[in-house]
This record gives C-alpha cells, sequence and structure tokens, in this order.
C-alpha cells in the first residue's frame, strides 16, 4: 500500500521499496513506495532483501530508470540520481555527536535533523518532520540565540494553544549543569505534540530558561518528613524471652506454636536462622522478604520515625501438607545462594542473617486465598514480636545510622504521579494495603477486598512499608514487601528537584477484563483530576497484568499525559496487548535471555531503570520523540540509554549484576552427585 | 548445553475445558485426551467470570526436549521434596 507525504517524511531514513509496479520514467513519490513498517516481517521471511537500499529520502523526486515490479527496493542503479545524499549523511553525522546534547536539554524535543532519539530507544516514531525550525546550531546549549525564524507546521488538531515567551535566550542558559530542567512552564508545547503536531517546539521550549532566571520558581514546600533510625543486628540467637542486647537479636524459644496456634490452616512452623556461612542450604519457594521495623512511640506509618534492624530480615517460605510450594509456579525453592539475586531492592543483601519461617499450611489451601494469607499472618506473630523489643529499646547509643526522607512538592515543576500496579487475581496475587506497623498484617486491608480500585498513598507511606506483598509466581520479577521498602522508583523521583512527585497510586489487577477496565478508567481519572504532567505506570511479572497496565496507560495518555510504562518484558513477558498510547517503555529485564529464570528478584525495577524511566518522562514531557522500539526485544537498547544518560549527567550508571554472577549448576552438580 | 526449538514455528490451535477453578489457579483438560495444564490465573485472559466447563483456546507447539542431562538443580529440588503435583 503507498503512503502519504507525511509518513514519507516521517520514514525519510527507511528504506525505499515500491509499493507496486512502476514504470520507467515515472518521478519516484511516495504513492510510490510501500510502508516501512511492514519490512521487517518480510524480511524476515526472505520475501525481501535491503541490501543496498536506499533511504526514502534519497528517491523522492528521482526518476525510475528501469521498470520494476512492487516490492522492489530502490537502489543506485535503478533511479537516475540520489536525492538530497549528502545533507542527510551530513545531519545524521551531527547527530550523532550531539545526542547527549539532545538528551541534556530536554528543552529540545525531537526536531528533524536530531538523532538523538535515535538513541533513545525506544518508543514513538520520530517523525521527521517537515517543519524545521531550527539550525542545527541551536541546539549547542551556550552559543547565542540565532536570529533565525520560527516556523510551526501542524498537521492536524484542535485547541491548540501555542505560547511563547517574549526575549528568549538560548536553551542552555538553564541546562544540564544545574541540573535544573527549563521547560517546567512550558506545559504548551507537550499540548500541540500530544495532538499530533509536528511543532518544533524548541524554542518554545527552550525559551522558558528564561523566565525561569527572570522568575523563578517557588520554594519546594515540604509535605512530611519520615526518618529511620538504624538499629545493627550482628547476630540472632533463640532465647528465653524476645530481646535485643547490644547487637544481639534473641527470638523467644517456643513462639512457633503461638504462630501455628493463630492460624487455623497453619499446621507447622519452623524457624531457621541462616547466616551467611549457612546460604548454601536448601530452601522452600521464598514466599517474601520483609524489614523488621516498627514505629517509633506514637509515629503513624508514612511520617515521624521508624526504627529499623539492620543486617537481618524476616524470609517467608512454605509448603502445603503435601510438599506442594505455596509459591506454586516458577517457584524458587532449591539453594539459597543460587536463587536469590543478592542486593535487589526486594531481595537479601549478601551478608545478612535471614530469619526464615518455613511455614506448612493445610493440603490444598496454597492455591486458595486464605492458605498464603495464614503463612504470611503465622510469620507475623514471631515478626510482630520482634518488632514490640524493638520499639522498648530505650537506648539511643544502639542507633548507628538515622536517615531522613522529606516529601517536598514542588510548585512549578512537572507535575508527576507514579502508578503503581500490584496484583489482585487471588490468592497469593493480593497485597495487604496500610498496616499499623511497617510491612505488618494488623490493620492491613487486602486490596483484593478493596476492589482493586486506586488507592492513593504519600511516597513515603510507600517507604514506610504499606505494602505488605503476599507476592505471587514469577520470584524473577514478582516485587518482595522489600521492594516497597526500598522501592528504586520512588526513591529517585522524590530526590529529583525537577519533578514535583504528588503522590503514589496503587491499584489492582483484576482478574476479569472487565474488572480490569473499570479499575483503570478510575485510575485514568485520578490522574486527571490530580492534574499531573507526566506519570510513571509499573506493574510486576506478566501475564494478563499486561491488558490493564496497557490500559492504564492508554487511559492517562488519552488525557494527553506523558506517560512511560516499565514492566519485565523482554523476550518472554513481551506484552499481549498495546495501543498508541504505549510509545515510552522500559524493561525492566536483567537476565541474560530476557525469561523469567526463577531467581529471586532478578528482573525487578531496579535503579538504572528508575533513571531511564525518569529520563524517558522528562523528554516525553518536553516533546522529544523517542524513537520507535526495534520489532524484537534488544538489550542493547537499553544499553545503549544507560550511556547515553551517564554521557549527558556525568553520573555513571553501573548496570545491576544478573543470575550470572550466582554459582553455576556444576558447583549443585559436586554437592549432590 | 540446551538445543534451540526444531520446531517451534509449528503452531497448533488448541482447545481446553476448565475443570479446576482456584483462587490462584485453573486447570484445564486439553480437548482429545491430550493431557492436562494448569496454570495461574494471572496466565489466563479472562472474559467472563472462571468457572468449570468453559472451554479456552490457545496456541501452542510440540514441547521439545532441550538437554540430554538432567538439570541437577532440579533433581536436587524433587529429592528435597515432592514434585509439584498437579492439582
Amino acid at each position: 500500500m503507498s503512503i502519504s507525504e507525511q509518513t514519507a517524511k516521517e520514514h525519510a531514513n527507511d528504506p525505499a521499496v515500491l509499493c507496486c509496479r512502476a514504470e520507467k520514467g515515472i518521478t519516484l513519490t511516495s504513492h510510490n513506495l510501500e510502508d516501512p513498517a511492514i519490512f521487517e516481517d518480510l524480511v524476515d521471511s526472505g520475501l525481501l532483501n535491503l541490501d543496498g537500499c536506499l533511504k526514502i529520502s534519497q528517491v523522492l523526486g528521482a526518476v525510475l530508470t528501469k521498470t520494476c515490479d512492487s516490492l522492489t527496493p530502490l537502489t543506485a542503479d535503478v533511479i537516475d540520481h540520489i536525492v538530497d545524499f549528502s545533507e542527510e549523511e551530513e545531519n545524521k553525522e551531527e547527530g550523532n555527536q550531539k545526542e547527549s546534547n539532545q538528551e541534556n536539554q530536554k528543552a529540545a524535543p525531537d526536531q528533524k535533523k536530531n538523532p538523538a532519539a535515535k538513541e533513545t530507544a525506544k518508543a514513538e516514531k520520530a517523525p521527521d518532520s517537515a517543519a524545521q525550525p531550527v539550525p542545527p546550531a541551536f541546539m549547542k546549549a551556550p552559543v547565542p540565540f540565532p536570529a533565525g525564524t520560527l516556523k510551526i507546521s501542524i498537521g492536524e488538531g484542535k485547541n491548540i494553544h501555542i505560547e511563547l515567551p517574549m526575549g528568549m535566550v538560548p536553551p542552555g542558559a538553564a541546562g544540564m549543569e544545574s541540573g535544573l530542567m527549563p521547560a517546567e512552564r512550558n506545559a504548551n508545547s507537550e499540548t500541540t505534540s500530544r495532538e499530533g503536531v509536528s511543532a518544533e517546539s524548541v524554542p518554545a521550549d527552550s525559551s522558558p530558561a528564561d523566565s525561569v532566571s527572570a522568575a523563578p520558581d517557588p520554594e519546594p514546600k515540604l509535605i512530611r518528613s519520615l526518618t529511620r533510625h538504624h538499629y545493627k543486628i550482628t547476630e540472632v540467637r533463640r532465647g528465653p524471652k524476645t530481646k535485643i542486647e547490644g547487637t544481639v537479636l534473641y527470638i523467644r524459644e517456643g513462639i512457633e506454636q503461638e504462630a501455628i496456634d493463630s492460624q487455623e490452616l497453619v499446621h507447622d512452623l519452623k524457624i531457621d536462622i541462616i547466616t551467611p556461612d549457612a546460604y548454601h542450604t536448601y530452601s522452600e519457594t521464598i514466599m517474601d522478604v520483609q524489614p523488621i521495623a516498627v514505629k517509633d512511640g506514637e509515629s503513624e506509618l508514612g511520617s515521624g520515625i521508624t526504627r529499623v534492624l539492620d543486617g537481618v530480615i524476616m524470609m517467608v517460605t512454605g509448603t502445603d501438607d503435601n510438599g506442594v510450594q505455596i509459591g506454586e509456579f516458577g517457584s524458587s525453592e532449591g539453594m539459597l545462594d543460587e536463587n536469590i539475586m543478592w542486593n535487589r531492592p526486594g531481595a537479601p543483601d549478601k551478608g545478612e542473617i535471614f530469619i526464615k519461617t518455613q511455614v506448612t499450611i493445610k493440603a490444598g489451601t496454597n492455591m486458595e486465598r486464605p492458605g498464603p494469607l495464614a503463612a504470611h499472618s503465622a510469620t507475623d506473630v514471631i515478626t510482630h514480636e520482634i518488632r514490640q523489643a524493638l520499639k522498648e529499646l530505650d537506648d539511643e547509643s544502639l542507633i548507628v545510622d538515622k536517615e531522613t526522607f522529606h516529601q517536598y512538592r514542588r510548585p512549578g515543576k512537572k507535575k508527576v504521579v507514579i502508578v503503581k500496579e500490584i496484583m489482585g487475581q487471588g490468592a497469593m496475587h493480593d497485597n495487604l494495603l496500610l498496616p499499623q506497623e511497617p510491612v505488618g498484617v494488623l490493620g492491613a486491608r487486602p486490596n483484593v477486598d478493596l476492589g482493586n480500585v486506586p488507592v492513593m498513598v504519600s511516597p513515603l507511606e510507600v517507604l514506610d512499608g504499606c505494602i505488605h506483598a503476599l507476592t505471587c509466581i514469577g520470584p524473577a520479577s514478582k516485587e518482595m514487601s522489600r521492594h516497597y521498602w526500598r522501592e528504586p522508583l520512588v526513591l529517585e523521583t522524590l530526590f529529583d528537584p525537577e519533578l514535583d512527585l504528588c503522590g503514589v497510586l496503587l491499584v489492582g489487577s483484576p482478574q476479569i477484563n472487565a474488572e480490569k477496565f473499570y479499575v483503570s478508567k478510575r485510575v485514568g481519572m485520578t490522574c486527571e483530576a490530580l492534574d499531573v504532567d507526566g506519570a510513571f505506570v509499573t506493574t510486576e511479572g506478566f501475564g494478563n497484568n499486561h491488558i490493564d497496565f496497557a490500559s492504564h496507560i492508554e487511559q492517562i495518555g488519552m488525557r494527553g499525559i506523558a506517560v512511560v510504562g516499565m514492566s519485565f518484558c523482554a523476550n518472554q513477558g513481551a506484552l499481549v496487548v498495546g495501543n498508541k498510547y504505549m510509545t515510552h517503555m522500559v524493561d525492566n529485564n536483567k537476565s541474560e535471555a530476557g525469561i523469567e529464570n526463577e531467581v529471586l528478584a532478578n528482573n525487578t525495577l531496579c535503579p538504572e531503570d528508575a533513571i531511564r524511566a525518569i529520563y524517558m518522562l522528562k523528554a516525553q514531557m518536553n516533546g522529544t520523540k523517542v524513537k520507535a522500539p526495534e520489532r524484537k526485544w534488544n538489550p542493547h537498547v537499553k544499553e545503549n540509554n544507560m550511556d547515553l544518560i551517564s554521557n549527558v549527567t556525568g553520573k555513571p550508571i553501573t548496570p545491576v549484576l544478573n543470575e550470572t554472577s550466582l554459582p553455576m549448576s556444576q558447583k549443585r552438580r559436586e554437592k549432590y552427585s | 548445553m540446551k538445543k534451540s526449538l526444531q520446531y517451534g514455528d509449528k503452531i497448533i490451535y488448541m482447545e481446553g475445558i476448565i475443570v479446576d477453578v482456584s483462587d490462584g489457579a485453573v486447570g484445564i483438560d486439553l480437548k482429545g485426551r491430550l493431557g492436562y495444564l494448569k496454570i495461574p490465573k494471572r496466565m489466563l485472559i479472562s472474559d467472563y467470570e472462571i468457572r468449570p466447563g468453559q472451554e479456552v483456546g490457545f496456541n501452542m507447539s510440540f514441547i521439545e526436549q532441550l538437554t540430554d542431562e538432567p538439570n541437577e538443580a532440579y533433581v536436587s529440588n524433587q529429592i528435597n521434596h515432592s514434585p509439584r503435583s498437579g492439582c
């Protein structure tokens, strides 16, 4: 099928292939060319060979020197001359040199000659639009503002408002060196670009640099603060009473029976204290990893003071009476040291002591809602007693570290919200929300019982353990309770002086499609009411939750709000659905093969993903186009993006390790042969 | 060393019947006595409330062995515990 002139411009650098038979002597136009979107399939199936094929921009206007059939790639020997070749090349080189600049000055949205978008990874097809408002030199931050003209070309759209401040200055004036993004005021530029306008809003976007200096943003407003008091634990012993003495934690002997008695479905419970020298021990599937923390005095969850134990974590594991893993399906039972991706936000850190409960629940209840909940509740009997001991501590000298998180609202900055999709299909696909104590059970409500509707929490409530995750399938991608305690996206956004994080919206993922769309519409309406400039949407694992994940993005995107999606996708978790708003996506995959590799927390959201998502959202909010994803998963896209961001910020991003850093199967063989 | 699939592109349309529903999983008998499949609920795309007797469809290919040698990690897990039961 032939393409329009506009499409040809968008695909100026894509291969030129005839869509139908063309006679010798005709002058080539876009109507002679095939849509490049279908080429990959044709190449894969061997129907098309693009070797030596010219770009669309190189053939438009040239004369065909030979009659050719449909789907013939246009090469230099079938046209009379190559159009515009030198200019394209020049632009390409220039872009390569300046890619970091582009990302850097966020102010500069995509424009024709700005190939930074090509490096910027995924998403929207960068329209090499007709309007080239700005000479390339404009991209360099420190040069004086050129006396050029501003052209705005609008293909289609409605209710477009363009506002340009007077007295423009170059975009670099408030560029990245100061770490500040200059475009906060200029929301209009996004509006236009969202309406499909090929607006060259570079000048518009960059100009607020001036207004920033003229009228500084209002001071950030402190909403609340949360302080963690860290108590170091170096040894865990059993004793007659649960208490903390110095750096030694004692757990009362016999507490197991109380934990068992507390839950009808729990038939047995064992406590193992796993020290680092015992990491090479068999364990049932790890259901959850939890911090041990308690609110200080009258402090409420999400503010005030929280006391937390360092060097020790709770770990919930278990089976039913028949030995069937509670976290059935891709469970991570096996040697602890071979099944844990250390130091992930949700996983234990290497060197920590695990207080591991092995819970046995009534046969056959492992897949029913009460089963996993009983295992968690029984474990919490033990955790709660430790919390009480921690709460009663009256020795400030035991505090080894104090850490304070401030929640600021930043008026004048881009207002963003984090939408976290959590599981809500039932059984272990559930989360207990807002317990009284961090990651507790008491006082919490299961989000399944809340109908999975969006619940707004403050970023500090997330970091203070407002989510007790029952965690579901997919050890590598499930977000455990500890993940939220150290949630990288919340932390990075909270600390970003260029963003005004208004809250974290938790939304469950129900089973039935109609319910999924019910909750996602509420997400869209909430974001609309919040009047945010941008939103992150994250989900854990893969499966039918990708349907509501896509729907959340659609509901947010259709309201003209910039949105970045984050999920494990790669090979195995490839999205089953999509829509036109899913243009900015970040993949949480870390595994070599792009699969669910059964290593705990391997593919969960890490700081490197959060940083990429933040830069992608900033780029989008400022109208910068991001290149469309490749058809098949390619891990190099992520690496390129990290390099790009590092080049811009000057701060290297060190990728986290993956499963290849763990002991290999050979070791297992020696152990068991 | 794992082999790659030899017949992975031979996609076959399959149907099954939901025979077992729990809060977390769904059991499916494949039509034609071709086996039984148990999957987590989140791997089932559902427009309606899930009930036994409902028919489901999916595409699959034949299952191929990837290795000759058993993976010791999985063998040892089975020694430590009974294999995962189907239901």
